[in-house]
């Protein structure tokens, strides 16, 4: 085990629908570290991703999280390694049966009992730190406009105070300033929270405002890995089509 | 010089034994403990403030007696974990004992749980209502009835909806989507078929079976062929038809348009500028009114199948003898009697998936509250509209 490293993924390959998805990824995240996953669609970003939460299996390869092989760790455990970390889906997955604050206070009341002041108080802080505001607690996920819901789904990720965040497609489908806004709340969260984050991203304005490191999955493989800035510098050409379609606009 | 300070005697929890209270000491307290020293108040935080230990947090805070009216410092330096609900917490516990944040001193925090705090006093906010309300009755009441109104304004639409668009499609039969059609005979009567004629045969045993036993003591064995005839015919088969194909096809068709229109793929029909109603309501309508009559036809022959075959094993009806008998004392007209209730059945059902499947809001429990309605609407109908007929039509021959 390597020490400080939350996330390892060790070649790791992967064959969906007869071909190889991933053809040897290694990647380790250290603690503090705010990481992004990015690629051309279909490249398997958040089939890994998937696979680092344990929703499924790599077909060769190990992943360990919090240092423990996800392949040989009872359910149990995965369990109890699975509430050391929060996920945000892409379309947020709140339940649609229960109001926001529901949603937010379901993870908590799972593990431990309070009294519903705590409660009320905890979903409340929750909901200001993700930027939501209070009346939006009463309301349903489908009640809310996209923004809101990425917000509320972060609230419930962050309800059990993970040290792990990983977050798929953030800012997907949000307008440009709604975007930004979450990037900044994120980062901030990040270093206050003293958060690890691994994030698979489309926005190239998420990977300059929010990340310390971009992890480029090209052909199933790594091809360039380091701070965005360098990334951007790397002679591929895959990378330099992606980073010079910003300039275009 | 500093002074130590007890808990005040008035605190709501009692002191636990092991934990000197005296005056003179340190109150040592898991947690947090206070000391006067000089103008000011200090206040020791240890161990792990973390979402875990919320109660026991809160408790310790609620035991500690603070005097608003002197300076408060925080000491952080024993704290081996912080959390953000954990901060919350004595951040919000302060606040109610009058010592609102800007008034704090911190001090010994690592730099990681300074801007914690600083992060959860800026963004933290005033509790307000609790965040399960309950509806009064004046409330649910309204709300019931304006749900009642909003369903019958919309079922009235939807309504008036379809049958524009059969207007239409008779104006123009080209309009027709024949190969939804199509897939939508297959699905609701081909697919069918094993599980109608199953029931059916099965109900046929049944009913001839205990209706057997009766006649049996009369030694009018044969007389069985005129009660499972008429009993079938008229009643069963219509009826566990229409049952049959509520659940299943009804079903269907409200969890399939509800997720389509979750998924807004019915805005998506609207938007290429074809009608929903063309592409997707009349298909199924048109489908189903077909196909529940042909099932109920099968229906009665599976029924009498399953009849004839217990007459000649149990009561010495041969089914010679059995056929003969149905010839003479089932006349054609309660047949078809029978079968003309199926079209109206399936009219019922197919509207009721129908609109149930429209009316689906953007949500997954909406598609499973819709489809549940669906079922139990439609079965009520049809057995409303069997009475109905039964009514209208008492007369047996």
């Amino acid at each position: 085990m390597t020490g400080g490293m939350v996330v390892e993924v060790e070649h790791v390959r992967t064959r969906l629908g007869g071909r190889w998805v991933h053809d040897g990824v290694s990647f380790g995240i250290p603690r503090g570290q705010v990481a992004a996953l990015i690629g051309g669609s279909g490249t398997g970003k958040t089939v890994l991703l998937r696979e680092i939460v344990g929703l499924e299996r790599p077909t060769e390869g190990r992943i360990r999280l919090f240092g423990e092989d996800l392949a040989a760790v009872s359910q149990t455990r995965l369990d109890a390694l699975r509430r050391r970390f929060g996920l945000l889906f892409q379309d947020g997955a709140l339940f649609s049966n229960l109001s926001v604050a529901e949603n937010v206070a379901a993870p908590v009341q799972e593990r431990l009992r309070l009294s519903n002041a705590l409660m009320c108080e905890l979903v409340n802080l929750k909901l200001s730190l993700v930027g939501l505001p209070l009346e939006a607690a009463y309301k349903r996920p489908s009640e809310l406009s996209g923004g809101m819901r990425k917000r509320a789904a972060l609230a419930r990720a962050l309800a059990l105070e993970p040290e792990l965040l990983f977050l798929d497609e953030p800012t997907a489908g949000l307008d440009p300033i709604g975007g930004r806004d979450f990037d900044r709340t994120l980062r901030v969260l990040a270093d206050s929270l003293g958060l690890t984050v691994l994030l698979t991203t489309h926005d190239l304005d998420t990977l300059y405002d929010l990340t310390d490191r971009v992890i480029v999955l090209h052909d199933g493989r790594v091809i360039a890995d380091g701070h965005v800035k360098d990334v951007a510098q790397t002679d591929h050409e895959w990378i330099r089509s992606y980073f010079m379609s910003r300039q275009a606009n | 010089m500093s002074v130590s300070v007890e808990t005040s005697a008035d605190s709501p929890v009692p002191a636990r034994p092991g934990q000197p209270q005296s005056a003179g000491l340190n109150a040592m307290q898991p947690y947090c403990r206070l000391e006067t020293r000089g103008e000011g108040t200090l206040l020791h935080l240890t161990g792990e403030w973390v979402l875990d230990r919320l109660p026991e947090l809160n408790a310790a805070l609620g035991r500690l007696a603070i005097d608003p009216l002197r300076p408060l410092t925080i000491d952080g330096s024993g704290l081996e974990r912080l959390d953000s609900a954990a901060a919350n917490r004595l951040i919000a516990h302060l606040d109610g004992v009058g010592i609102p944040f800007p008034m704090l001193s911190l001090s010994g925090f690592s730099p990681q749980a300074d801007t914690l705090i600083h992060l959860v006093a800026g963004r933290r906010s005033i509790c307000t209502a609790p965040p399960l309300r309950r509806r009064g009755m004046r409330r649910a009441l309204g709300w019931h009835v304006f749900k009642l109104g909003r369903a019958t304004v919309s079922s009235l639409a939807f309504l008036g909806q379809t049958g524009h668009a059969v207007g239409r499609l008779l104006a123009r039969p080209a309009l027709m989507r024949t190969r939804e059609l199509v897939v939508q005979l297959e699905m609701v009567g081909v697919r069918a078929l094993p599980i109608v004629v199953m029931m059916s045969y099965l109900i046929g045993v049944v009913f001839a079976y205990l209706l057997g036993i009766q006649v049996q003591k009369f030694g009018a064995n044969v007389f069985v062929v005129d009660g499972v005839g008429l009993a079938i015919t008229r009643e069963l088969a219509p009826l566990i038809t229409a049952v049959l194909v509520a659940g299943r096809s009804g079903a269907a068709f409200t969890a399939h348009l509800g997720a389509m229109k979750v998924n807004q793929e019915i805005d998506a029909i609207s938007v290429l500028g074809l009608s929903p109603w063309q592409v997707l309501v009349l298909p199924r309508l048109i489908a189903i009114v077909l196909m529940l009559p042909l099932l109920t036809a099968i229906a009665d022959v599976a029924g009498i199948l399953g009849a004839a075959q217990v007459a000649s094993w149990h009561l010495g009806v041969t089914p010679t003898t059995f056929f003969d008998r149905l010839q003479e004392v089932l006349p054609l007209k309660t047949v078809v009697f029978g079968l003309i209730k199926a079209p109206v059945f399936a009219l019922a059902i197919g509207l009721i998936a129908c609109h149930n499947g429209f009316t689906v809001q953007r949500d997954a429990r909406s598609v499973g509250l819709n489809t549940t309605a669906t079922v139990v609407h439609s079965i009520v109908a049809v057995i409303l509209i069997d009475a109905a007929f039964a009514v209208a039509y008492p007369e047996i021959k």
